[in-house]
């Protein structure tokens, strides 16, 4: 990674906090575990935890837990190194106990990539349900521990119907269980449960955050979602091809957004909460695309209704983020253009680098 | 007018009933014909598709990238399309190359319950920019609900369209309409149908598959293909046209085109011989069908038991060796004594 890189992150991380990093006190000398650590979201909270201690004095000793720790090392090399983040290679299904000094934990383990979940159902269901149950159980036992905050996603609430314009933290509609196709959001569905299990029966302080969609360096342009697509394509130079006439609605956040986000609510969201996290801002994914293509290094055509279908299936996935908002004082601070542009140039200063 | 995207395997599918000899100048010639009709797909190579030229299920007279780069420079229009079975094809070695040619559309398949295998090619293609869509053969061999799973995962693998194959002409048209009604209602991405004419179900099935929600079908010049051969197109487009589908084909060009692929390079005319109506009713692979009357001679058995062993022991493209065992056993049970076959 370049200087520029991470000036540019550690950059992104002082927009999100603004002026509000008194909010995030509590995680001073704090000893912070992320179960899932190296993935999009762990990395993030890492970018941001390295900012909080250089810039703010926090010294936050911040735990990543994942499989393939030792992956991080040759990803993120600046963080890796830090003397202030530890990894510790372990699969959350069979954790046994965690740094007991541990004061916070996000629970961040479980891959949301699609085919996975397709390919692998039964270690999706394990990871994330029997996952939780271990994390819960070693938190259970912990002495100094003030909260437990589990990422959970905005799917658990069934598809939100095309004129809903967003979904609430109690807008659940039935899914069906025997649908292979549901078992992300069920599992996330039990893992909630077995929160409320542990708060109930053992007193475990845990709250649950729901992600919707996200943007920004460390996003890995292989994954099946549009945005990625977008950007592998665009990268690539097009064409950008839009099944249907991209009127889709999705929103995005901003890596070091959420990681603000995650922290506040962390810090500050109510034992027994939900909260949807994500950016309220939609757009349809043919304007996400034109703005995608306009950032690229050479502009990419872009296909619309590239083939025939028998139905429009043009879908909206936004969250209603007013409780996060109120509760927690949290809004979009990297606009989706600032975003977009930041993400392009992040992958193409990578492809583009000398290897 | 609903649009529907018609694909025309014939010089991939016919390959199959030629023993896989098409020629370079038989590829040119109809890739030509076919493009000037305005046939939106072309695929063509061996019969089992990319790198699938082998000693077990028969050897190409040329070579992938030969019949690629002919089909590439008489395709001014059409897509270049190819079939793409993970086993057969690897990416380094065969896929990567063949779009380094130009191949437009990947059409990266497996046997129906197997869709795990294609992630990797499929991602590739995605990579690489070109349309991919996935293919799930021998879905007789599935019902519905199974079918979808399978479908979805593709879907989630990045396909953009998913295909189903009635790989050994087994459906009847309420056998296609509950599938594809079952993927058109799950799936997010459109799905398409090809046939084969073992039972003499192509066109119904192919129209069923349409009236179902499908929007790309498959057609090959006067069905030229394995067993009894694949839906016809130029009777396809006719009829799509007649029922007010807009195909994009001109209808007296692809007329002409199915007319010189007669003559040049289909030396019998697909029929419904009586060893097809045995594959299709035994649910087979109709590709088998020169293989196991091949070794049923040889072991002097009749092809008709042949099939319906097979059938009964689910066998599946790529398994052609066990044709030699089915024959070899009920031949050694027919020679045995009756006291020890009961």
């Amino acid at each position: 990674m370049t200087t520029k890189q991470l000036d540019d992150m550690q950059n992104d991380c002082a927009l999100s906090v603004g002026e509000d990093v008194n909010r995030l006190f509590p995680l001073r000398n704090a000893n912070l575990l992320v179960t899932g650590g190296t993935g999009f979201v762990g990395s993030w909270l890492a970018e941001m935890a390295a900012f909080l201690n250089d810039c703010h004095g926090f010294k936050i000793n911040l735990c990543l837990l994942a499989p393939r720790a030792s992956d991080f090392r040759s990803r993120a090399p600046h963080l890796a190194s830090r003397r202030d983040i530890e990894l510790i290679e372990s699969d959350v299904r069979s954790l046994i106990e965690v740094p007991r000094e541990t004061n916070w934990i996000i629970h961040a383990a479980g891959s949301p990539d699609n085919r996975f979940h397709f390919s692998h159902p039964v270690k999706t269901f394990e990871t994330i349900v029997v996952g939780t149950h271990s994390l819960l159980n070693a938190a259970s036992r912990l002495s100094a521990l003030q909260k437990v905050l589990c990422l959970s996603s905005g799917l658990v609430y069934g598809p939100q119907r095309w004129e809903d314009v967003a979904v609430a933290e109690d807008a659940f509609t039935a899914l069906d269980c025997n649908n292979f196709a549901n078992l992300y959001a069920e599992s996330k569905r039990a893992a909630e449960t077995i929160t409320t299990a542990y708060r109930s029966q053992y007193g475990v302080p845990v709250l649950n955050a729901r992600l919707f969609a996200f943007i920004g360096p460390y996003q890995l342009l292989d994954r099946p979602w549009a945005i990625n697509n977008f950007l592998r394509d665009a990268l690539r130079g097009g064409p950008i091809r839009l099944q249907g006439s991209g009127e889709t609605v999705r929103s995005y956040l901003y890596g070091s957004d959420l990681a603000f986000w995650l922290l506040s609510i962390l810090v500050s969201g109510n034992i027994g909460g939900a909260y949807n996290v994500g950016s309220p801002m939609g757009i349809s994914l043919k304007d996400l695309a034109t703005k995608i293509a306009d950032d690229a290094p050479r502009r990419p055509r872009i296909e619309l209704n590239t083939l025939p279908s028998a139905k429009v299936s043009n879908t909206r996935w936004l969250p209603d983020v007013s409780l996060a908002q109120k509760q927690c004082s949290l809004e979009v601070r990297v606009p989706l253009d600032q975003a977009i542009r930041r993400t392009v140039n992040w992958h193409a200063e990578r492809i583009l680098q000398p290897q | 007018m609903p649009k529907i995207l018609i694909s025309d395997p014939t010089l991939r599918d016919g390959n199959h009933a030629v023993q896989h000899q098409l020629t370079l100048e038989q590829v040119a010639g109809y890739c030509a014909a076919a493009d000037a009709a305005g046939v939106p797909i072309i695929e063509v190579g061996h019969g089992n598709g990319l790198a699938a030229s082998s000693l077990q299920v028969g050897e190409s007279s040329v070579t992938d990238r030969e019949m690629l780069v002919t089909a590439r420079k008489n395709l001014p229009h059409s897509k270049l399309g190819i079939h793409v079975m993970p086993g057969f094809a690897t990416i380094p070695r065969d896929l990567a190359p063949a779009i380094d040619i130009g191949v437009d559309v990947i059409r990266v398949a497996c046997h129906c319950s197997e869709a795990d295998i294609t992630q990797r090619h499929i991602g590739y293609v995605r990579e690489r920019g070109r349309q991919v869509f996935g293919v799930l053969m021998m879905t007789h061999m599935l019902d519905k609900d199974r079918l979808a799973e399978e479908a979805q995962k593709m879907e989630s693998y990045g396909a953009e369209a998913i295909m189903i194959m009635d790989s050994a002409g087994a459906f009847l048209p309420p056998d296609v309409s509950t599938r594809i009604d079952t993927l058109v209602r799950i799936l997010h991405i459109p799905v398409g149908f090809h046939a084969h004419n073992n039972l003499g179900m192509a066109v119904a099935n192919s129209i069923a598959a349409l009236e179902s929600g499908a929007t790309i079908l498959d057609g090959t010049a006067r069905g030229f293909g394995a067993g009894a051969g694949n839906t016809q197109l130029e009777l396809l487009v006719a009829v799509l046209h007649k029922m007010g589908y807009e195909t994009g084909i001109d209808l007296y060009k692809i007329l002409d085109a199915a007319d010189l692929a007669e003559k040049n390079m289909i030396p019998v005319i697909p029929t419904i011989k009586s060893i097809s109506i045995v594959s299709g009713m035994a649910g087979v692979f109709s590709g088998f069908a020169k293989h196991v009357q091949r070794i049923s001679a040889q072991f002097k058995v009749d092809p008709r038991d042949v099939f319906f062993e097979l059938g009964r022991r689910g066998i599946v493209a790529g398994q052609e060796d066990l044709i030699i065992e089915v024959a070899n056993q009920l031949s050694t049970r027919r020679a045995a004594p009756v006291a020890e076959v009961v």
